[in-house]
């Protein structure tokens, strides 16, 4: 590392530089008009969306929930933009009733459903057929995790399907067996051979999108 | 290693931004942008890539002249803190040549701080580099908050958790205000260049 090292020539000139380039003795200016990401008026949700990812608390799903409540109101005029946010908060109300339980490809959609939705409102020249393009295709997406969960829903065990939605998953624990180290290695290990299936599904899908463009 | 072209005279040196998610990563990008983006003539890209895993990053590139002959070109990116980004973020990593470590102050990160940062030593590691050969420095980001009656950590804390095997130079900061994010910027760019020359040399 250099930072011990003595101050030369180039280091001079280099603090110089940086000194003039980012001195701090004007007031910071409004957003400019280019700085997308701080002027969408998505920026919020943006931010919800990407902390749902990281943890799902209820403080970002309340926030998510308000956040889409609000922008309805901002876009009411707007079907596509409203149906987008319909996706969305029903996504939300998913995740919040679903917790541990959600679905793996639900943030895959959310995700998707969202970057879709800031294209078109940042994007506000769009051409209609294309917005209704955008919005047939986060549709069908929508639509099949649907089916997805539908599907897994009916191939998990009764006890399971009967837990309440926002309580944990049950143990073998609960139902009182012991949960021992080979049965969470089981466990693990189908979890992780099912989101690989789910990944390639998705990049199967992508490609074929992709080839369609 | 950064990009040198040495017949032009041309240095690229890349620069991440490195933490847990909601640590204000993006927050000090914008803020530089915000402040200065008519003297760095640039535009921060949001980059997004759609699929089976869909990522948010930033990108704020920028010149800052010719420096002893050389043209530096600063490139400056965020990652994505979420956990399931793990392979973008090992992406981005890749050639890098300084980071900023933005750890989150508030009291109820504390865990998330030491996760990223244990994340960040494996991701390096894959590159063959690591925490004690390249120049980086830590951001306690959001230490404003305490203003809110948020719990935030002492920097003593912090430091302790993050900075005490490395004493890498530290930042108390607010991303939100602006507070020392520049400092923090100018920092990494003088270490990070600095170790490249040495390298050249």
């Amino acid at each position: 590392m250099a930072d011990s090292s003595k101050p030369d020539p180039l280091s001079t000139a280099l603090d110089n530089r940086l000194d003039e380039l980012f001195r701090e003795d004007e007031p910071t200016p409004a957003a400019p008009a280019a700085g997308k990401a701080k002027t969408s008026p998505l920026s919020e949700l943006k931010k919800i969306v990407l902390s749902i990812d990281w943890e799902i608390t209820s403080e970002a799903l309340d926030g998510f929930s308000e956040q889409v409540r609000l922008l309805k109101e901002v876009y009411q005029g707007d079907k596509v933009i409203l149906v987008f946010l319909q996706v969305l908060g029903s996504l939300g109300q998913y995740i919040q009733s679903s917790r541990s339980k959600v679905h793996p490809s639900t943030f895959n959609v959310l995700n998707s459903v969202f970057a879709r939705l800031d294209e078109i409102v940042s994007t506000p020249k769009m051409p209609p057929a294309v917005r209704r393009k955008l919005l047939q295709a986060e549709m069908d997406a929508y639509q099949a995790l649907r089916t997805k969960i539908t599907q897994r829903r009916a191939a998990e065990p009764a006890a399971a399907r009967a837990a309440p939605s926002g309580t944990p998953v049950r143990t073998p624990a609960s139902t009182g067996g012991p949960v021992t180290q080979e049965m969470l290695a089981r466990a693990v290990a189908e979890l992780k051979g099912f989101i690989r299936t789910e990944i390639d599904a998705l990049r199967q899908l992508v490609t074929s999108a992709a080839r369609r463009d | 290693m950064a990009f040198i072209n040495l017949k032009n005279k041309i240095i690229q040196v890349k620069i991440v931004y490195y933490g847990p998610g909601r640590g204000g990563k993006t927050t000090n990008l914008e803020y530089i942008y915000r402040k200065f983006h008519q003297r760095i003539h640039s535009e921060m890209v949001t980059v997004k890539t759609h699929g089976d895993r869909t990522l948010f990053f930033d990108f704020l590139p920028f010149d800052i002249g010719v420096i002893n002959g050389y043209q530096i070109k600063i490139q400056l990116y965020t990652v994505p803190g979420q956990v399931k980004y793990n392979a973008t973020r090992r992406l981005v990593l890749r050639g890098v040549d300084g980071i900023v470590f933005v750890a989150d102050a508030m009291a109820v990160r504390r865990e998330k701080n030491i996760q990223a940062l244990k994340n960040l030593q494996e991701n390096l590691a894959s590159y063959k580099k690591n925490l004690n050969t390249i120049p980086w420095v830590v951001q306690y980001n959001k230490m404003d908050l305490v203003e809110q009656g948020i719990p935030v950590m002492a920097v003593e804390l912090l430091e302790h958790d993050i900075n005490r095997e490395f004493k890498r130079p530290a930042f108390p900061a607010s991303a939100v205000k602006g507070t020392n994010v520049v400092a923090t910027l100018k920092k990494i760019i003088s270490l990070t260049v600095a170790s490249i020359r040495k390298e050249l040399l």
